[in-house]
């Protein structure tokens, strides 16, 4: 049959459960060629492609999260499950390809007879033969078939032996069907009876026990069937050796998951992956930030300082850099992580910080995403997905904006630079550890109240369960783990990228408008502090002065006037915008190596209307890192936070909970150090 | 009666049922803790807190809470 005659829409869903292979399968089928799509108002993410040429069949593959069974567990899994039935963008799958692991196919049936109950087309791929044959035994495929009722083709999805096969077997059966017509599959009952899950595992162990056979050394393979009837001797006589757990995962596990040294080394690795988004990052993300501000200075040069000038150098080139600039961090993480899960350490690291995490209303999967939060919230809040439980996920999400991510340092730096000068530089860098300390208190501390609070912030409940497999301990193929963080980080871009995008746009139009070219005398200036005064003057008169200056009462009990009002409103694209701002509003001259200090100079001068006083003393400067601490002034992050909860309830209530907490200690702190006489 | 969460460290035992009135009840069977299965238990997190059995030539971990509707003979 030639493949020309098949219609090219062909959709072929891969499904399996966790660690089953399918996604080394999906891996070779696309050729590592895919995009990762969404399904539309939920965080599930799917890999769809073209099955590659080289097959010959003119059909898409895609690829849908790990699922064990079609009873759903959790929302996440409802998601996964509907649009296994019928996808949103893609419709019914003509046929389905589940992956089953031969030296786990007790486990690993269920879904396969779960989905052949429900009528779908089904074809099993299975995985893994190699190991079940490392264990002596031998599987038959004919008589899976058989008993299954279904097709069933042995492949190895790492070598691509059994692929074509594969695909000549799914061929037939997309043709085969096309002829008796589709059948729309039976929805599944999600509140199965135990009976049901019983009765299931008993008809799937004597599947199992007829088409298993075990090996023996003259290479004649003797059937276990004849000689033990009953199941339960099976049980007691095949089972314990197929069972049989891989020996050096085990020794492994012996210090891993060891009650002392498994808590050392899970904070260990914890710590290596925390310096090392920020220490291997840190030179790229310099270079990054320098590149573009060389494009955006050259933009200004080529196109000349007006208003389209300024648009596309500080509107869309920063706007741009100021996303583009935590790429490497991004990248570090995604990597990491793959890393880690794939070598299967995530699983036992989720499982020794489970019981500590519980305590607070959350679980042990959320470790690694409140990590994550001190590189940078937004794929922190990627990797909460992890988390089955919809409540605990979201109180995770909830607090990461809490975590001190690296947009907020350089406005420590700053503000820390400001109150420690030169020769007292040590004890700033112990202030910043404590500002570190204090957001790990703070966000476990409102993990805890909003846990305490039940339903009034984090109105979904789920039955809290902490069930997780902990896989074979593997070398990481690392092609695989590149490729997944290079499609995770473009996912990421393309998600976030035009949000943030689009606020930069809208920032750079408050701060350059109405008064665009503002009548400033020149006279005994430079070209370039021309320029400045220009450019002062323009924000001076522009729409976020305006608001700058209707925020004016709010910024006045915290000891502030309008211009940290201004900057703090523009820190909303990105925390560290609030150092740029400063520097645009205090007039300083655009010299690279002496920036900070200038800027440290006019901030020292700066005083408060006509009254004489300091804006920026003690007092206000700590009250400045208190806000920083709490406030939640990332757009991206909010963007982000409504993406993952499906709503703007969950991103609201952080915005207004957080920087309401904000202002209030920051109002108590400068205040509070004013009346004990510090300014 | 002894259940999963009662087993010591590297002690085995056969499942004799699953208590359904467990909220947790359905997703243990599904992950394999079954009737006639013997399992062992692998590990102890801090506060002995998940714990880790080998069931069906895997390792699971669940919390002592969902152990304890796993019934062993």
């Amino acid at each position: 049959m030639k493949i020309q005659t098949l219609e090219d829409n062909y959709l072929i869903t891969l499904v399996g459960p966790p660690n089953s292979g399918k996604t080394t399968l999906f891996n070779y089928l696309s050729g590592k060629n895919y995009k990762t799509v969404n399904y539309p108002g939920a965080t599930v993410e799917y890999s769809i492609s073209k099955i590659q040429k080289k097959f010959n069949i003119e059909a898409s593959i895609l690829d849908s999260p790990g699922i064990i069974s079609l009873a759903s567990n959790s929302p996440d899994e409802q998601v996964s499950i509907d649009a296994l039935y019928s996808h949103p963008t893609y419709g019914i799958p003509d046929l389905v390809i589940v992956t089953v692991d031969a030296s786990q196919i007790s486990r690993h049936l269920l879904l396969a007879k779960q989905l052949i109950q429900s009528k779908f087309k089904v074809i099993i791929a299975l995985t893994m033969v190699d190991l079940l044959q490392r264990k002596g035994f031998n599987v038959s495929t004919s008589v899976l078939s058989e008993e299954l009722n279904c097709d069933v083709i042995s492949i190895d999805g790492r070598s691509g032996n059994g692929v074509d096969e594969l695909i000549k077997v799914a061929e037939q059966n997309l043709q085969k069907n096309r002829i008796t017509g589709a059948e729309k599959p039976i929805p599944f009952d999600s509140n199965v009876k135990l009976e049901y899950l019983l009765d299931l595992y008993k008809e799937i162990e004597q599947i199992e026990c007829k088409a298993i056979s075990k090996v023996v050394d003259n290479g004649k393979q003797i059937d276990i069937n004849g000689a033990n009837k009953r199941l339960v001797l099976l049980n007691n006589g095949l089972d314990r050796k197929i069972n049989k757990l891989d020996q050096t995962s085990l020794k492994i596990d012996k210090i891993m998951l060891h009650k002392v040294w498994g808590i050392v080394l899970f904070f260990l690795a914890m710590a290596i992956t925390f310096t090392s988004i920020f220490w291997l990052a840190q030179p790229v993300m310099n270079l990054v930030d320098k590149s573009f501000g060389y494009l955006s200075y050259e933009a200004l040069n080529i196109l000349g300082n007006n208003w389209y000038g300024s648009f596309i150098a500080n509107g869309i080139i920063s706007g741009v850099g100021s996303v583009m600039i935590f790429n490497p961090q991004i990248i570090i993480l995604f990597l990491i992580l793959g890393l880690l899960e794939d070598t299967g350490y995530l699983a036992r690291g989720a499982m020794l910080i489970d019981k500590p995490l519980s305590k607070i209303g959350l679980n042990g999967r959320s470790f690694v995403p409140m990590l994550s939060g001190f590189a940078c919230a937004i794929p922190a809040m990627l990797a909460t997905r992890t988390i089955p439980n919809r409540r605990e996920r979201l109180l995770t999400i909830f607090i990461i904006p809490l975590m001190s991510c690296s947009a907020r340092l350089p406005v420590y730096a700053l503000l820390l630079a400001f109150l420690f000068p030169g020769d007292k530089e040590w004890i700033a860098g112990i202030t910043l550890a404590g500002i570190y300390l204090l957001s790990i208190i703070s966000s476990v501390s409102v993990a805890g109240i909003v846990n305490k609070l039940k339903n009034k912030i984090i109105t979904d409940e789920d039955q809290s369960s902490f069930i997780l497999e902990l896989p074979t301990y593997r070398i990481p193929k690392v092609s695989n783990v590149l490729n997944n963080s290079y499609h995770s980080t473009k996912a990421y871009f393309k998600k976030a990228g035009p949000i943030i995008l689009v606020l930069s746009g809208v920032i750079w139009f408050l701060t350059y408008f109405p008064d665009y070219n503002p009548k400033i005398n020149t006279v005994n200036l430079t070209r370039e502090q021309a320029g400045e005064l220009q450019s002062s003057t323009r924000l001076a008169n522009s729409y976020a002065s305006g608001l700058g200056k209707i925020i004016q009462p709010v910024m006045s009990p915290i000891g502030m006037d309008w211009r940290v009002g201004v900057a703090l409103i523009s820190s909303f694209a990105a925390r560290e915008v609030f150092v740029s701002s400063l520097a645009l509003i205090f007039k300083v001259a655009g010299d690279e190596s002496t920036l900070q200090s200038s800027m440290l100079h006019e901030m020292h001068k700066a005083t408060i209307g006509n009254t004489g006083q300091s804006l920026f003393t003690t007092a206000t400067i700590a009250g400045l890192i208190i806000f920083f601490v709490f406030a939640l002034q990332c757009m991206s992050s909010m963007a982000v936070s409504r993406k993952e909860t499906g709503s703007w309830r969950l991103p609201l209530l952080q915005f207004f909970i957080f920087t309401s907490t904000a202002y209030l200690f920051t109002f108590i702190v400068v205040n509070g150090l004013r009346a004990m006489g510090i300014n | 009666m002894k259940t999963a969460a009662d087993l010591k460290y590297g002690e085995t035992g056969i499942i004799s049922g699953i208590d359904g009135s467990h909220p947790s009840s359905r997703r243990i069977l599904e992950v394999g803790f079954t009737p006639g299965q013997e399992i062992e238990l692998i590990s102890k997190a801090v506060f002995n807190d998940p714990l880790a059995f080998s069931v069906r030539g895997t390792i699971i971990a669940v919390r002592k809470n969902e152990a304890s509707c796993i019934k062993l003979l």
